[in-house]
């Protein structure tokens, strides 16, 4: 392929990726998760402070990283705030990821850079994560982004690259506890990458081994700490916010161990690739393409000959930082459906490899037609699926990547309670009381954000009387006994907040009367 | 020109009130304030429960106390016809309705699509009506909007109809406000008492859930005194 061809489609592709990530963000209800993280967010916008929590809610790169997008969009409050400018943040890393391949074009082969930038910008899993207001693309980020400068010093060592490969180790730890995984399986790649390659002489301006040198190596350990550092000391008001982050792996092995309710077995990650289908009803999910070609990738890895056996190869490198993080992951108990993109980049990189390898395979062109065709259909699979998991079944259970999602039916108590409140004369200074454990609030904090008299209660005991209150929800396990504190006074609804989770919306009846007679005028 | 004076004043407060918030309350009645209050904030916690399989378990509540009916009431809606407002469901058969399985598994409901919907049951003669039975989907804790179930003897429900339960109690299915209650589908099925009224057909609406906008029917059975 021609250089202006290869160029061409390649930005094809970025502005793809960039299309999927970006488009319709607000769609999507607040995932109880993302609904904590934005809140803490609205702490840093609205205060300019931010705690290191060595017992919840990752690390402070998501952050901070997100601030001068706000800022940029002209958001001083949380209650200005929308989901589309927090996820803005996770999508551009997303998208910026194909950035990061350009500088592993060398290594993997142009072709294959293509090919992996193409698998990145329309994998269901990896799209739907990058609409995620959570932490997990931004570690992928950084974890492409370490590997890439790795592999550039390899091949011509300089200071500019160990500073890089400092700032995104330091960006990695920054961002989540996980990343010890990912650093544990990069030293590993590199080491067997090394130690893998033949004995013969390397080529012309490479390195045989990642050899680094003393000076190069305490720079990128200083730039990993002071860009890790000042995050977690929020830029030195917290000092003890470091130390945290190392006593937070105490709490993070202990969650991984006793997983609860999150604890799926081994093959968790892989069948949720492999093959998915939730009922009788719904549709088969698969990203076994990029599972299969990743294997392909990985046998080419290891084939004979070529230079790959003098010097370092970049497939094996990935191959075994991808084996290595599967693994891992896979024995932790703990397991959520986004744990696994650290180690799905690996995979998407090797798919890559093979998409390549099989394309280039036979010198005939008849059959190299035949491939590239095969791969378009299996591109346009992903495609059609990515489709579907981002724009149609975006919170449905049947989608696999759905994971204790927020129901849209819930955006309907939204929409209710700012029409009773639009009725008030108080507007949003109506008084709100919420009765519900901290599972079934969220992401009710998030939704009432520009409410300024909501109270949460963990049970109708500690609420007291809710009776004062226009207004109230309450979780279903909560609504018994609500509901006979409130009496006859209160009209009742109920709104799905998730699969097997729902809110009881209580209407003081002077309230509810007014509502309706509203709407029958209109 | 005084007149015009109180017309500027009055559009002014009126401004005001409607502006600032609290004016109005503060206009009313100087000597008081605001009483701020101190709420307590939400618990932050991790990821919660992600459920994607099959519950038979009811929610809330206690079994439902036994329901008396005369003697001689039959089971008259099994496999008697059903019509459906849309007769290409998503999933299943309309006559799923009334094909006497309850179980909540796949392969046992219809599916219909989203908005409002109605199933209607032909029980070939008119007859007392001594219970009503209704299991939308009952292997997850859901609940049905704007349920209506309504009986008449006349097919297309213009004459004689007889609304036994209405829980749209914002009439957004234009069928009337409804006061009774919303509930969650259980294994139980919502029984409804159609005190003995006497029909030959029965109609249930509903307009999605709170799942999803879908509307589904596991099963109806309409019990009653044949030919009375």
């Amino acid at each position: 392929m021609k250089k202006t061809a290869w160029w061409g489609t390649f930005l094809v592709i970025l502005a793809g990726a960039l299309f999927l990530r970006t488009a319709a963000l607000g769609l999507r209800p607040m995932h109880h998760d993302e609904a904590n993280q934005a809140l803490k967010f609205g702490t840093l916008l609205e205060t300019g402070e931010y705690r290191y929590d060595k017992n919840d809610h990752h690390g402070p790169s998501l952050y901070y990283l997100t601030l001068p997008v706000a800022r940029a969009a002209g958001h001083r409050l949380t209650a200005s705030l929308d989901e589309t400018v927090l996820r803005l943040v996770p999508a551009l890393f997303g998208a910026g990821t194909l950035l990061l391949f350009l500088l592993l074009r060398d290594g993997l082969g142009r072709g294959a850079a293509l090919f992996s930038g193409l698998f990145t910008a329309i994998s269901p899993f990896m799209v739907y994560y990058a609409r995620f207001y959570i932490q997990e693309t931004i570690l992928v980020f950084f974890i492409a982004g370490l590997l890439a400068s790795l592999w550039r010093y390899s091949r011509r060592p300089s200071a500019g690259w160990a500073a890089a490969a400092g700032f995104c180790a330091g960006m990695m730890y920054a961002t989540k506890e996980t990343s010890i995984i990912a650093f544990a399986a990069v030293a590993a790649a590199f080491m067997v990458a090394s130690a893998s390659r033949g004995s013969g002489r390397p080529g012309p301006g490479e390195r045989g081994r990642l050899r680094p040198r003393a000076r190069h190596g305490l720079l990128g350990l200083a730039v990993a700490l002071a860009a890790a550092g000042l995050l977690f000391t929020s830029f030195l008001r917290n000092p003890g916010g470091l130390w945290d982050s190392l006593l937070s792996f105490r709490v993070y092995f202990a969650r991984g161990a006793e997983a609860g309710w999150h604890t799926h077995p081994p093959s968790y990650y892989l069948e949720l690739l492999a093959f998915s289908k939730f009922g009788a009803s719904a549709p088969v999910w698969s990203e076994a393409l990029v599972l299969l070609l990743a294997a392909v990738g990985s046998v080419a890895a290891f084939r004979k000959g070529g230079e790959g056996e003098r010097s370092l190869s970049l497939p094996r490198i990935v191959f075994v930082y991808t084996i290595v993080s599967f693994t891992v992951y896979s024995l932790i108990p703990y397991k959520t459906p986004w744990n696994a993109l650290p180690f799905f980049l690996g995979v998407i990189l090797l798919a890559g490899h093979g998409a390549a390898s099989l394309a280039g395979a036979s010198p005939k062109a008849g059959v190299r037609v035949a491939v590239l065709a095969v791969l378009a259909a299996g591109a346009l699979h992903l495609g059609i699926q990515c489709r579907r998991a981002n724009f149609v079944l975006y919170a449905d259970p049947r989608n696999p990547y759905v994971y204790a999602q927020t129901g849209t039916d819930f955006l309907r108590l939204v929409r209710r309670v700012e029409a009773l409140a639009a009725l008030r004369p108080e507007g949003r200074r109506m008084l709100i009381k919420v009765v519900a454990g901290p599972y079934d609030t969220w992401p009710l904090p998030w939704y009432f954000r520009g409410y300024t008299n909501v109270g949460y209660w963990p049970d109708a005991p500690s609420a007291g009387a809710v009776g004062d209150a226009p207004v109230v929800v309450a979780s279903a396990d909560q609504a018994e006994a609500v509901g006979d504190l409130l009496g006859n006074r209160y009209h009742s609804e109920f709104y799905g907040l998730r699969p097997e989770a729902l809110l009881s919306l209580y209407v003081r009846n002077d309230l509810w009367e007014r509502y309706l007679s509203g709407k029958a005028g209109t | 020109m005084m007149r015009n004076k109180i017309i500027v004043s009055v559009v002014i407060a009126t401004f005001i009130a409607a502006t600032v918030p609290g004016a109005s309350a503060q206009t009313q009645d100087p000597t008081k304030v605001e009483l701020k209050l101190k709420l307590p904030k939400p618990m932050f916690i991790g990821t919660p429960r992600n459920i994607r399989t099959p519950n038979l378990e009811a929610v809330t509540g206690r079994p439902r106390a036994p329901f008396f009916v005369p003697a001689g009431t039959k089971l008259l809606s099994a496999g008697k016809p059903v019509a459906a407002s849309d007769m290409a469901p998503v999933i299943g058969e309309v006559s799923f309705v009334t094909d006497g399985e309850k179980s909540g598994e796949d392969g046992y409901f219809v599916e219909f699509g989203p908005g409002k919907q109605w199933v209607r049951i032909d029980l070939k003669e008119s007859s007392a009506l001594t219970a009503i039975l209704v299991w939308h989907y009952h292997s997850q804790a859901r609940v049905y909007r704007d349920v209506v179930v309504q009986v008449s003897d006349d097919k297309d429900f213009v004459n004689g109809v007889t609304i036994l339960y209405n829980n749209d109690h914002d009439n957004t299915s234009g069928l009337g406000i409804g006061k009774d209650k919303e509930y969650i589908e259980t294994n139980e099925g919502r029984l409804i008492d159609p005190k003995g009224i006497k029909a030959r057909y029965v109609r249930l609406f509903s307009n999605g859930n709170t799942s999803n906008d879908m509307n589904h029917y596991v099963e109806v059975e309409v019990y009653g005194l044949p030919g009375k």
